[in-house]
């Protein structure tokens, strides 16, 4: 999968996780921004990761901005950023969540 | 639930009802230099329609943000003001955002993903989303070894190039193994940014030890340094340049290994020259600041604006002898679009 533009998905508000994605090409290179990052840092990365690589992304910058997010919504907010990035969002990929 | 709405400041009582709400807040400065250049402002009102909160989008700039936090989450309503803002700019293509603000609110920028460039005692200067500073300074042109080279910098607007640029990238050139030129990309000359960038590259082709890039948003210039929340307009000059001349020595200087910065002797304007002072006080000692004389040619000072002058008066003959021939060349073709760039109204005797 081919990243065309930068995407972004989400919001700045509590409980939720902002992703943009744009151009890589050293892997899934991630820059995590959150106040819980000591705890649940690992556990976010991972869930990004696991996401953009079921959607068929292997290089990639992405910068988040967590503000205490659920893994249900990183994994949401991830895979419409990346449908935007790679300008597929005709085409939902429902079954990466 | 508060709400985001859309402010047409060009509506009588919207815009008094919004200068009304900053005034509460301590922001009382809406003069046209800062109320021009604004895109589209946003509102943020309560459930009685109540305004809590307002934010501005100017180009990539976020400016005039302010919230109530009175009967709210504190963070609440500044967290949705910003990421509507944001939004707008996602809409617009725009997904490299920057803000000025007060030193004391840089910290809850920081929160919402932004990182500060740098700040003084009176403001800061952050940036959020993509390409940030690292990959324009990954993508700059550089040479082998260059950690361990001789390497300078040069910054100028060039509003066009001339003899007297020429010369002090040549000085400049002459004692060091690479000289960075770096062209201001703001677009309030009366060249603009690309024809600027254009006619220096070609001023300078024959120096095969100066590479010339555009400045970008990272060369912080007075002329778009938004002062309405400065405690006076006259702090201005000094806070852009201390701001201006951090970022350059913290985030620029050390990842090109540039150790030292050539500036031309400034005579004439009184911006240019508080802007040397403060450049040389900020950057020395870690960064070598050269201040080379102004080049005369027939006892007469070069300076770009008299070219702009001359280009209004349309005197071609006067104008020869001070700029290299590309740049002679670049006016003469195109001297009568010039002549209405200034006949419609763009200031000739700034910088």
């Amino acid at each position: 999968m081919e990243i065309k533009t930068t995407g972004v998905a989400g919001t700045l508000e509590s409980s939720d996780i902002q992703i943009m994605i744009s151009k890589g090409s050293n892997g899934i290179e991630l820059d995590l921004d959150s106040e819980v990052k000591k705890a649940y840092g690992d556990q976010i990365t991972k869930v990004i990761t696991e996401t953009l690589q079921k959607f068929g992304l292997e290089n990639a910058k992405v910068k988040a901005t967590d503000k205490g997010a659920l893994d249900c919504v990183i994994e949401a907010r991830t895979l419409a950023a990346a449908q935007r990035a790679t300008e597929t969002t005709d085409e939902p990929k429902l079954e990466v969540l | 639930m508060d709400r985001v709405v859309d402010l047409y400041l060009n509506e009588p009582a919207t815009r008094k009802r919004w200068e009304a709400f900053l005034s509460q807040l301590d922001i009382h400065n809406f003069s046209d230099r800062e109320i021009d250049v604004i895109d589209h402002t946003l509102g943020l009102l309560d459930e009685d329609g109540k305004l809590v909160g307002t934010g501005s989008i100017a180009g990539n700039v976020l400016k005039y943000i302010a919230v109530c936090n009175k009967d709210a989450v504190v963070g609440a309503r500044f967290n949705k003001i910003v990421t509507a803002l944001q939004q707008y700019l996602f809409n617009e293509r725009i997904f490299h955002s920057f803000v000025f603000t007060k030193l004391k609110y840089s910290s809850s920028f920081q929160h919402l993903g932004f990182t500060e460039l740098a700040h003084s005692d009176q403001a800061a200067f952050l940036e959020s989303g993509t390409p940030n500073v690292e990959d324009y300074l990954d993508e700059l042109p550089k040479i082998a070894d260059q950690a361990n080279k001789k390497v300078t910098a040069v910054v100028m607007n060039a509003n066009p190039f001339t003899l007297g640029h020429l010369h002090l990238v040549e000085e400049a050139s002459k004692s060091n193994d690479l000289v960075y030129v770096f062209v201001v990309a703001t677009d309030l000359s009366l060249f603009n940014s690309q024809e600027r960038l254009k006619l220096v590259q070609a001023g300078l082709k024959q120096l095969k030890n100066v590479v010339v890039v555009s400045g970008e948003d990272y060369m912080v210039s007075s002329a778009t340094f938004p002062a309405y929340f400065l405690q006076s307009p006259e702090d201005l000059i000094q806070t852009q340049t201390t701001i201006d001349a951090r970022v350059f020595k913290n985030i620029i200087a050390p990842k090109l290994n540039i150790s030292s910065r050539f500036l031309g002797e400034e005579p004439k304007s009184h911006t240019t020259s508080i802007y040397n002072l403060v450049l040389k006080k900020e950057l020395e000692p870690s960064i070598a600041v050269k201040i080379i004389p102004r080049l005369e040619l027939g006892g007469e000072l070069i300076t770009a604006t008299q070219i702009r002058r001359e280009i209004k008066a349309g005197n071609l003959d006067q104008i020869k002898s001070f700029v290299p021939e590309t740049t002679f060349e670049f006016i003469e073709s195109n001297l009568a679009e010039l002549q209405q760039r200034i006949k419609e109204g763009m200031n000739i005797n700034g910088n």
